[in-house]
């Protein structure tokens, strides 16, 4: 779960990382009014999920009380990658020396932490990292020490002397951060290096492990959705579904166990021309959980088919075609259902569904051309 | 012969007394796997199946010396704990099933595990069957399963099912299937399995079961490429089509960067020479062709 640039800050100046005086707004005239209180020119800055803020034009300069006004009442309520922008971050303009770079997130080639400093941050530093590597450094380390010394040593032999004590002191504070909150991935860029020598958190990411949320339940919130939205994600979380919308203009939608089968049958899908709409994914089904599903789909008005696939390793075929049988008979379905049944007592539970009219297959490819054919004959 | 899951596997099961521990444990049991005991914190003195209960890891070790794997039924927070126990111990397979196991849990678990010189298999993993042994770690559906040639290595429980009973339908038998588990860090991923098939004497060819996300299956190319692998392998490869940026299900199933895409997992195995299956169907027919040579 990746945390807004205001929050992840809170957080830095908790552990003891400069970061630049600053306000959150939801309003122009309040941007106005803490502009006039800074007394200098000010950034303004969208809370939005999605990164590259600054290459996308969002971050704004304002050198006076009256252009912050004006800045901010051009993005309020605009959109950046679909999300509405609804709370600006003002700050103090700090004045900066040098721009540097400092993260710390997971190799998962090594599978091991990984800490990665340069004496060039800025929105440019994936590019350098790639073109100049040398100006990149990256020291792997044990995620239960953290970085030990002689690894901190060799992480700042890239900056020159002075630069060196304070980094060291950025990556101390930036390994806390990354353990407490058990982050993928804490990163500042820019990190501002001033004149005076002192260095500025000017920008902040902190992405936490969604399944380490039970460790940081405060910062469980709706971020870039509405309250309903929220709701309902937190519902699929805790039945653990998986529920993605893939294309608004979808035809197919797919009911089905299981992460690879149901990345195998979208495969199939688009391979075939088809258009899935939007997929489940359970982990595990029951026939509670299989009539549960269904009112999921039930709704969707532009699905012209339903896949339902079950291969019933652990479950049974019988059991899930009671499911489907009591949701049929209590709700009646307005797109035509395909299912495709295979596994554990599964001529049990292909003649529960022939009771109600509802026919099975048994290939996974039949059930697939068989949904592809009704999705394209209906259009 | 087989790997990891063989008969000399003298098996511990943690938190045994749960409601899927016991089903499972019946099943291995069925099966022929060789359970020996089993914990639970609080309930030692117990007996699940006639598999007898102890308090802690240490205790069973000391009652029965020879214990050397064992199976975490325990729930994804109380993972990290429950493995460290075991390494600590000196359990030397550790299965993790337990899917949301915490990042930093998990490298946790690994780090230990490699210090300590334990083999660490998840976790979000079914876990893994060798039939010819008669030994199954886990909860895959052991019908499906049948002795042959094949050595199959799986991101993904379900997809495996799918795959391996259509072989098993063609009278293609496998050494033994692993589910290497679904979360981006896992502690045996490709690369490291196919040097254990590799060792393997009855193991005539490999199959790996990949997916978009994380960089194992080129890794595993490469290996190949360079001829550290010389069994032949081959691939089914899904995902090709999951919307970018979007966790399409297993959580290292994200598209990050060029790293981990469709196209480079692709281009990695053309290079390495390794054929690639686009379907179910497909799969079975390059296993054929693949053990006529």
């Amino acid at each position: 779960m990746r945390l807004y640039e205001y929050e992840a800050k809170e957080i830095f100046q908790k552990y003891g990382l400069s970061i630049p005086r600053g306000k959150i707004v939801e309003s122009a005239e309040e941007a106005r009014r803490f502009a006039s209180q800074i007394e200098g020119p000010v950034v303004i800055k969208p809370q939005v999920s999605a990164k590259k803020r600054g290459k996308a034009g969002a971050i704004r300069f304002a050198s006076n009380p009256e252009e912050a006004f004006r800045q901010s009442q051009s993005m309020l309520g605009t959109r950046f990658d679909r999300e509405k922008v609804s709370t600006l971050l003002v700050e103090e303009k700090i004045e900066v020396d040098k721009e540097l770079y400092a993260a710390m997130t997971i190799d998962y080639s090594f599978l091991r932490p990984v800490a990665i400093i340069s004496p060039f941050g800025g929105m440019d530093v994936e590019e350098l990292a790639h073109e100049k590597p040398e100006m990149v450094k990256k020291v792997r380390f044990s995620i239960s020490t953290g970085p030990i010394e002689r690894e901190y040593e060799e992480l700042v032999t890239i900056f020159n002397q002075e630069e060196r004590i304070v980094m060291k002191e950025v990556l101390q504070k930036l390994c806390r951060i990354f353990r407490d909150y058990d982050a993928e991935m804490v990163e500042i860029n820019p990190l501002a290096l001033t004149k005076h020598g002192k260095v500025v958190a000017l920008d902040a990411f902190l992405n936490v492990d969604d399944d380490s949320l039970f460790r940081h339940p405060d910062l469980v919130r709706p971020r870039g959705m509405s309250r309903e939205e929220f709701e309902f994600e937190q519902s699929l979380k805790e039945k653990k579904w998986k529920y993605i919308e893939m294309d608004p203009d979808g035809e197919i939608g797919i009911l089905s166990s299981g992460a690879g089968i149901t990345m195998a049958i979208l495969d199939l899908i688009k391979m075939h021309g088809g258009r899935p709409a939007n997929f489940l994914d359970t982990a595990q089904m029951n026939a509670e959980g299989i009539y549960n599903a269904f009112s999921l789909f039930a709704g969707n008005t532009k699905l012209r088919v339903l896949l339902v696939n079950i291969f019933a390793g652990l479950n049974r075929c019988d059991d899930l075609a009671m499911g489907i049988k009591r949701y049929l008979q209590e709700h009646p379905l307005r797109m035509p259902l395909v299912v495709r049944m295979i596994g554990y007592r599964e001529d049990e539970g292909k003649s529960i569904l022939k009771e109600i009219n509802v026919e099975t297959i048994r290939s996974l490819e039949d059930s697939v051309e068989k949904v592809i054919q009704i999705a394209k004959g209906a259009a | 012969m087989s790997i990891i899951a063989k008969r000399s596997a003298c098996v511990l099961i943690q938190g045994i007394t749960g409601a899927a521990a016991r089903l499972h444990t019946k099943n291995m049991l069925d099966y022929g796997t060789r359970i020996i005991a089993g914990t639970k914190p609080g309930g030692g003195g117990g007996e699940v199946h006639g598999v007898p209960v102890y308090d802690s890891v240490a205790q069973a070790v000391e009652q029965h010396p020879h214990l050397n794997t064992t199976i975490l039924f325990v729930p994804p927070k109380g993972t990290k704990e429950a493995a460290l126990e075991a390494v600590k111990a000196g359990i030397k397979t550790v299965v993790m099933v337990a899917e949301h196991v915490p990042l930093h849990d998990n490298l946790e678990i690994l780090e230990e595990g490699e210090k300590k010189g334990a083999l660490v298999i998840g976790p979000n993993t079914p876990g893994l069957i060798s039939p010819s042994e008669q030994t199954k770690l886990g909860f895959v559906p052991s019908q499906y399963f049948i002795p042959g040639p094949i050595g199959v290595a799986s991101r993904s429980g379900t997809l495996t099912y799918e795959i391996v009973s259509r072989l098993t339908l063609n009278g293609i038998g496998q050494t033994t299937c692993i589910g290497v588990g679904g979360d981006p860090i896992v502690g045996t991923p490709f690369p490291k399995i196919l040097q254990f098939f590799e060792k393997d004497s009855e193991t005539r060819a490999i199959l790996l079961i990949g997916e978009i996300g994380g960089t194992k299956e080129e890794e595993a190319a490469e290996m190949i490429r360079d001829r550290k692998i010389t069994k032949p392998v081959f691939v089914y490869l899904v995902g090709r089509t999951a919307p970018e940026g979007k966790r399409v299900g297993h959580a290292g199933a994200l598209i990050e960067g060029n790293r981990g895409t469709i196209e480079s997992k692709l281009a990695s195995f053309k290079e390495a020479g390794v054929p690639v299956a686009d379907t179910p169907g497909d799969v079975i027919r390059i296993a054929k062709e693949v053990l006529k040579n």
